[in-house]
């Protein structure tokens, strides 16, 4: 296939890099965004692949991301 | 019988009639997590799952479902497909008491005939990876045994950690990472960091079934899950040297991962549909950088579908989390019959026990809470008569409705530490904790008119067993 999305379904970044392509060829192809890193199959229902159809309570701003909480917190390092 | 890997159990399952094998193309997506997620819907003895033709794939193959029934966490245990619940978890906790059993050193793993290192590593290659929530961030790896080793004394057998956590593929040889704060691989990561270092790691897929109950189970820090696994199998369990990390991993894993986790850096992960029944994630979590993959041919890839329960992680957890509470809190309370952990890994649990003054069941409660696994889950207690069975959900009912004065019965401890997966905590790793005493109160906790109940009949227990021993032999 190779044809990439020119956007993510989650947080509407426009870098979207290939991670697979199926064995057999022109399947389907596996893709990433470069933001949010979602990641999913270009097969899948519209539901998680298509902006506009992606649910809303999933859907991630670039402040969500980088506002996250890091779990475990990184630890003072030792003296 | 002890099963050496995942496949000589899938055998066993076939014949059990407890594997059905799916030979009809399917979708990768929603077709593998949908048949999964089935498997809870249609009653207790589902069986295991085996895909060997999903689109757009050549060689792979998928089991899901190993654990996801009682008649499947039996045949585990090498117990008859039909062992009531009750009875699994019993004989659980008497085997349990044959711990340590040492493991058996083995140099031929299979797992040996195939590598990727460096930059050829890339796991989309080896593993047929999907999505198994529509939310999900990503693929997870959610059913590995993931093997790390204490960095301040790496040369200590039993706290070399075997455990299973949530893992993300976010790249071809990279993973997302999820360590739980109350969980082994934790302190170890927290060790790492606090010296600037990475912290090698191995995870293993495809395990034998009794290695997947213990990476899942709630062992204390210096106990080894290789030398629990001996015990429950009856068998030494059988580990090889992962090439790379040098580290102890099942000898019959299908596939084994090694790596770092990159030390104090945090990246995007999630959300995930937890075992909660709710997604998590969103969190900058721990990443891993993948060097090297060892896999068998053809390896068998072993997913677990999870979400609302009952999935199968309730079936693989359920009876491993009841045994451990059930032994601590032995140690200390010989009256405590029986412990049912079952319900959200523990996040509610229910203890039957004999009282030895009034407000003793209420001291049970709380020290359920204060337990190693308690301090992350045991949100809720249920105190139950030492004559009432915790796992019969009706009899437990029974004694809530009509032993329970709620102003005396019920109470409820603020701000104790929770999993931060736990969905009604707030702030995330912070909830009250309740204890219901459903007992029946004793002197000098002199309350109610408890005087006369009505009790089974001397015969009945004698007839309950005749019973489900014709309900079994008519199959």
């Amino acid at each position: 296939m190779n044809h990439l999305p020119v956007e993510c379904p989650r947080c509407a970044f426009e870098e979207i890099s290939l991670l697979a392509t199926s064995p057999v060829p022109g399947v389907w192809d596996v893709v990433q965004c470069g933001r949010c890193l979602y990641t999913w199959r270009t097969i899948e229902p519209a539901r998680r692949t298509r902006r506009d159809a992606y649910p809303d309570s999933f859907k991630l701003t670039a402040q969500d991301i980088e506002n996250a909480i890091e779990v475990p917190a990184v630890p003072p390092l030792l003296k | 019988m002890a099963y050496d890997d995942l496949r000589s159990f899938l055998d066993t399952l076939d014949k059990e009639g407890q594997l059905l094998r799916i030979t009809d193309e399917v979708l990768p997506e929603p077709d593998l997590a949908a048949a999964a997620n089935a498997t809870g819907r249609i009653g207790e003895n589902a069986p295991a799952l085996h895909f060997d033709n999903v689109k757009g794939f050549t060689d792979a193959r998928i089991a899901m479902n190993v654990h996801g029934s009682w008649a499947n966490h039996a045949l585990a245990l090498g117990l008859p497909k039909n062992t009531p619940v009750k009875e699994q978890v019993e004989e659980f906790a008497r085997r349990w008491d044959a711990f340590p059993v040492a493991p058996e050193r083995r140099e031929d793993a299979p797992w040996r005939e195939n590598t990727q290192e460096g930059e050829n590593v890339d796991l989309f290659s080896v593993l047929p990876l999907f999505r198994l929530n529509d939310g999900d961030g990503g693929f997870y790896l959610d059913k590995a045994a993931v093997v790390s080793r204490d960095p301040e004394d790496p040369d200590d057998f039993g706290k070399q950690n075997v455990g299973t956590y949530r893992i993300q593929v976010i790249g071809t040889n990279r993973l997302a990472f999820q360590p739980v704060p109350m969980h082994d691989v934790a302190q170890h990561l927290r060790k790492a960091e606090e010296k600037g270092e990475d912290l090698p790691i191995a995870i293993t897929l495809g395990n034998d079934p009794v290695m997947a109950i213990v990476a899942g189970m709630p062992m204390a820090y210096d106990q080894s899950e290789y030398e629990m696994a001996g015990a429950l199998r009856g068998a030494p369990a059988p580990i090889a040297t992962a090439p790379l990390t040098g580290f102890d991993v099942p000898w019959g894993s299908e596939v084994v991962i090694e790596g770092v986790i990159e030390s104090r850096k945090r990246q995007i992960e999630g959300p995930f549909g937890e075992f909660t029944g709710h997604y998590s994630g969103g969190r900058r979590m721990p990443v891993i950088r993948v060097d090297r993959v060892s896999y068998r041919t053809n390896p068998v890839f072993e997913s677990l579908y999870l979400g609302m329960p009952w999935t199968e992680c309730d079936y693989l957890v359920g009876p491993n989390t009841c045994v451990p509470l059930l032994k601590q809190l032995r140690a200390e309370f010989p009256e405590v019959q029986a412990v049912n952990a079952m319900y959200t890994h523990g996040l509610m649990v229910i203890i039957s026990t004999a009282k030895r003054y009034g407000g003793f069941a209420k001291a049970v409660g709380m020290r359920a809470m204060t337990t190693p696994h308690g301090l992350g889950y045991v949100a809720q207690v249920i105190l139950v008569d030492e004559d009432v069975d915790p796992f019969n959900l009706p009899q437990v009912m029974w004694a809530m409705s009509a032993k329970v004065n709620p102003k005396d019965d019920v109470v409820v401890i603020p701000n104790l530490s929770v999993l931060e997966l736990a969905p009604a905590a707030q702030p995330a790793g912070i909830s009250s904790k309740m204890i219901i005493d459903a007992t029946t109160p004793v002197a000098p906790d002199v309350r109610g008119n408890f005087s006369t109940p009505a009790k089974d009949l001397p015969e009945t227990a004698e007839w309950a067993a005749r019973l489900q021993r014709l309900i079994a032999a008519r199959g």
